[in-house]
């Protein structure tokens, strides 16, 4: 047995450092592919973007199309979900709501995690007062409950928000700017945003607080790195597994919230379909026609259901509880 | 020197760890007499733990005892079922841990556990167990113990807790106190009082000690015999003298050379220490062990690392004497 | 002790004055024109701007005075137990309140025993069957419930209970907590924040069973069901107690969207129609009572912390 062989064996055990980087991302994904409800959850997922884009493209009907002759009908070979009280085919305004509810989730994720990413960072690099200020601020937002605050945000955002558009079209001529589903898709996501980036920040935070005192990360400092480099560099990279773990649930949640707000009328507005504002409008006729109640209803929950599974398989998957010996 | 209160043969204990099995003690044998203080001494890792884990199967759920036996008072712990085991744990075999801040249950008070385990083997009454505990806490040292009772570890210093710890493995008497490093989390004066505690509390009550620690001067002044530990495994058991005077493992010699007061002896001037860490024990299961050779003491200060010395060392088995 | 409980009000109060602040000043400068709303039914010009009636007006209610004295009148007000009047029908918001509140309460409390005695349990049963299948069920029930939005399972249940297997009347309007119609509203409200609490009491159980001081309890060889319940019990209460405070404050808000699908007279219904109507000073209210009840809940579960676990006596002294 060579000398240096032996001690090469002792000290790593002959895996270098690149494929134990590697290696980490492969154990994930392969404890995330055995866990079943999290398998399930991605192929809801992955059916439910596929109906996002395509969606559209692939319903029998349009999903604005009136034709009182028909309506309120229950399911059949024609409308599989049946139609409702104006005769629109139900299916085709559950497929189209997945591309309101995608769009919205997905913008919300992206915005909110980079705005929680920035604060968070800044708050837990900083530290002293910055960091107080913020995290006071991020606690009184996390304490007040999501719903109430997102309703009073979309109820006195809606009309500043719709001088402002007015305003831009009276300036460009620009027909976008008088497409009132614009202005709710745009209101929603600012509305959720503005309440769900508080965890990513809290998330960041922890973590930046955590690395920022390990000795390469001081070592880093003393070379002269920019404060810029040394938080995107040695900082972010470790704290992206609870942050995609944290996107999954913000997806269910955002969705969620999208939801609510549409069923309580002041998120998207009819006719444009959202789940919400189905379900409210099924609400209304539960007992003689169910079915407009309960396809939103399904649909939605299953959706919710499969990102909670994801984001709890993720999870699993990418902080394992340390093995206690 | 007495009749054998435990006897342990060919202990082995591993861990699940991530699919592998890591094999933290690996074909141990020992025995420990009536009222005699056994000291185990091993750097981090080496099992010494373990193996006490586990003989009260006191593991944690990813370590399993693979084989082996250990006779406690002629009946083998290992296949002792739940009820027998829970007898022995505390009323027969007492032990004593490492940490004293973490090992009482912060929100019970002292007067609360110390004495709580008369009350299930000796079906002790609330009152007799609490009067009990007062004069355990006073045989331990501890000023006004009627006071004391009422407060919560939170509010001891972490040399009262770990005499309270003490009292707490002495309340029923066993014939037999485990103790894991019972000193390691505390400051050097408090060590040398808490020694000064257990080999006087010995003394008096004839209490066998086994005692774990990495430290082999504080073992030296204590115990009658040293077992020394290195991964997994014993690889020399010797009375203090021996093991002091003519150590036979190259590991034990290592351990020795790293004490100050030894090298004074042996005119070496800068203070010596062991070259490697401890192997990685996953699906090696044996004699793999010290491969990183250790180097003699007399010439450890002269020599660049790494150094190999001597025949091959990892095949070189533990080295036991006759016990006298 | 008292002093202990103000120092916490005074961490707690500009939090809400700056919260109040900012959804004051959102329909402050977002809502619109109180009187405009007041009289948009009345299809006049009266009470258009430039009109001496709709000036006269404003000029009593006090709107042409700078913001921040506005805010700080109302939050003088408020104090007093004066939340202004409706603009929709000129009622005593206070009224409003005081007639709705008790019955978001009695549904939030009711809702909380619930989940404290249901899931507090169901979470220690996971934590002990770490891994087996009793946990995987409870844990995957927790996470499958958590996932299905109120207004979802609501009607849900309703289809099912009501329509499919009439064993239940159809719920609507609020008879009490002890009546048969309150059966499908307080499991809808207790069953998401339930799945919470199981997590965290699972999770706090596993923490408080690898601690040193359950070995030490177990080396001391006492029947497993002491270590449990003496030994791992209290210290899992402070965990799940501040998880408690966290559900009974999104119970206090999240009978927002119940309320509207069980026609429940509560705060959510009132939200409600301030939003149908524009009505802003009930909305204000509305958010006012939700900000107090957080903090009063906070306040809860900071001044228990003391009482579950020794070590913070100190800190109830008032050094904090």
């Amino acid at each position: 047995m060579a000398p240096a062989s032996t001690i090469k064996k002792l000290t790593d055990d002959g895996v270098t450092a690149d494929e134990k980087a590697i290696g980490i991302w492969r154990d994930s994904f392969d404890r995330l592919l055995k866990n079943k409800m999290a398998v399930l959850s991605i192929a809801v997922v992955v059916i439910l973007f596929f109906f996002a884009i395509f969606g559209p493209y692939l319903t029998p009907y349009d999903f604005l199309k009136q034709d009182l002759s028909i309506r309120g009908q229950p399911p059949s070979a024609d409308h599989w979900l049946g139609t409702d009280n104006l005769g629109r085919d139900v299916l085709s305004r559950v497929i189209y709501g997945a591309r309101t509810a995608t769009l919205v989730s997905l913008l919300v994720v992206v915005l909110s995690s980079l705005i929680g990413v920035v604060v968070g960072s800044i708050s837990g690099y900083f530290g002293g007062k910055v960091d107080f200020f913020l995290m006071w601020f991020t606690d009184l937002n996390m304490a007040f409950p999501n719903l109430v605050l997102g309703v009073v945000l979309a109820v006195s955002l809606r009309p500043p928000l719709s001088r402002w558009m007015e305003q831009m079209y009276l300036s460009t001529l620009n027909p976008v700017f008088r497409q009132s589903s614009l202005l709710d898709l745009a209101l929603v996501i600012v509305v959720i945003v503005l309440v769900a980036w508080c965890p990513y920040a809290r998330l960041l935070r922890s973590q930046v607080m955590a690395v920022r005192n390990y000795n390469y990360v001081l070592a880093a400092r003393a070379l002269g790195l920019p404060t810029f480099t040394i938080v995107t560099k040695y900082i972010i990279p470790n704290a992206i597994g609870p942050v995609i773990v944290q996107m999954s649930a913000g997806m269910g949640s955002a969705m969620l919230t999208e939801s609510a707000l549409s069923f309580l009328g002041i998120g998207i507005q009819p006719p444009i379909p959202s789940w919400g504002n189905m379900i409210n409008e099924g609400l209304r006729q539960w007992t003689s026609a169910p079915h407009l109640l309960m396809a939103p209803a399904l649909v939605l929950g299953l959706m919710t259901v499969a990102f909670s599974f994801l984001g709890d398989g993720l999870n699993d998957a990418l902080n394992p509880r340390q093995w206690k010996g | 020197m007495g009749e054998i209160l435990l006897d342990v043969k060919d202990l082995k204990t591993r861990f699940r760890s991530r699919g592998s099995l890591v094999h933290a003690v690996n074909g141990v044998s020992f025995h420990v007499n009536r009222g005699e203080t056994l000291g185990v001494v091993g750097e981090s890792g080496c099992g010494k733990s373990v193996t006490m884990l586990s003989l009260l199967r006191l593991l944690p759920p990813a370590a399993q005892v693979e084989s082996g036996r250990a006779l406690f008072e002629g009946q083998d712990l290992l296949k002792m079922n739940f009820g027998q085991i829970q007898k022995v744990r505390g009323g027969k075999i007492g032990l004593i841990f490492q940490d004293p801040m973490t090992s009482f249950n912060p929100v019970l008070t002292i007067g609360d556990q110390v004495g709580e385990s008369l009350i299930y083997h000796r079906r002790a009454s609330k009152e007799v167990a609490l009067k009990r505990t007062v004069e355990l806490l006073r045989l331990v040292g501890i000023p006004d113990p009627e006071q004391r009772i009422k407060d919560y570890p939170h509010q001891f210093s972490g040399g009262m807790r770990q005499r309270a710890m003490i009292a707490m493995a002495l309340a029923c008497e066993p014939g037999l106190i485990i103790a894991d490093e019972p000193t390691t989390a505390l400051d050097v004066t408090i060590q040398a009082q808490i020694v000064e505690l257990v080999k006087d509390l010995r003394d008096r009550l004839g209490v066998a000690i086994i005692w774990i620690t990495h430290d082999l001067s504080l073992v030296a002044g204590l115990a009658d015999r040293i077992m020394v530990m290195y991964a997994g495994t014993i690889v020399e058991e010797a009375t203090v003298e021996e093991l002091f005077d003519d150590p036979r493992h190259p590991y034990t010699l290592g351990l020795l050379s790293a004490l100050p007061a030894f090298q004074a002896e042996k005119n070496v001037r800068r203070l010596a220490s062991i070259p490697g860490s401890p192997p990685i024990y996953a699906n090696r299961p044996l004699l793999a062990h010290f491969s990183c050779a250790v180097l003699s003491p007399w010439n450890v200060a002269s020599q660049n690392y790494p150094h190999y010395s001597r025949s091959p060392l990892e095949k070189m088995p533990a080295i036991a004497r006759p016990v006298l | 002790m008292i002093r202990f409980i103000l120092l916490r009000l005074l961490r707690w109060l500009p939090g809400v004055l700056l919260l109040l602040l900012i959804v004051y000043a959102l329909m402050f400068y977002g809502g619109g024109d109180p009187i405009q709303i007041m009289f948009s039914r009345e299809a006049t010009d009266l009470f258009q701007p430039g009109n001496p009636r709709y000036e006269a007006l404003k000029d009593k209610m006090g709107l042409n005075r700078p913001f921040l004295v506005q805010f700080g009148d109302y939050v003088w007000k408020a104090a007093q137990g004066d939340l202004g009047l409706s603009l929709a029908d000129g009622r005593p918001v206070m009224e409003s309140i005081s007639a709705a509140f008790p019955i978001t309460l009695s549904i939030a409390l009711a809702a909380t025993a619930i989940i404290a005695l249901v899931g507090i349990p169901l979470g220690v049963i996971a934590a002990l069957n770490q891994n087996h299948w009793p946990d995987n069920l409870i844990l995957g029930g927790a996470l499958f419930f958590w996932g299905i939005p109120t207004f979802v399972i609501a009607p849900l249940l309703m289809v099912l209970l009501c329509l499919q297997f009439p064993i239940l009347p159809v719920p609507h309007g609020w008879t009490g907590v002890f009546t048969v119609n309150a059966i499908i509203p307080l499991t809808v409200a207790a069953i998401r924040p339930m799945a919470i609490v199981i997590r965290q009491a699972r999770s706090a159980v596993l923490d408080v069973l690898s601690e040193d001081y359950i070995r030490t309890a177990r080396a001391k060889g006492l029947p497993e069901w002491v270590t449990i319940t003496k030994h791992a019990l209290r210290p899992v209460l402070t965990p799940v107690v501040t998880q408690m405070g966290v559900v009974m404050t999104n119970l206090l808000a999240g009978s927002l969207l119940l309320e509207i699908v069980f026609g429940i007279p509560g705060i959510g219904r009132l939200i409600r129609d301030g939003i149908l109507n524009n009505d802003y000073s009930l909305l204000l209210g509305c958010v006012l009572v939700v900000l107090t009840m957080v903090t009063l809940t906070n306040l809860l579960v900071d001044i228990s912390y003391p009482l579950l676990d020794p070590r913070l006596k100190q800190a109830q002294r008032g050094d904090v």
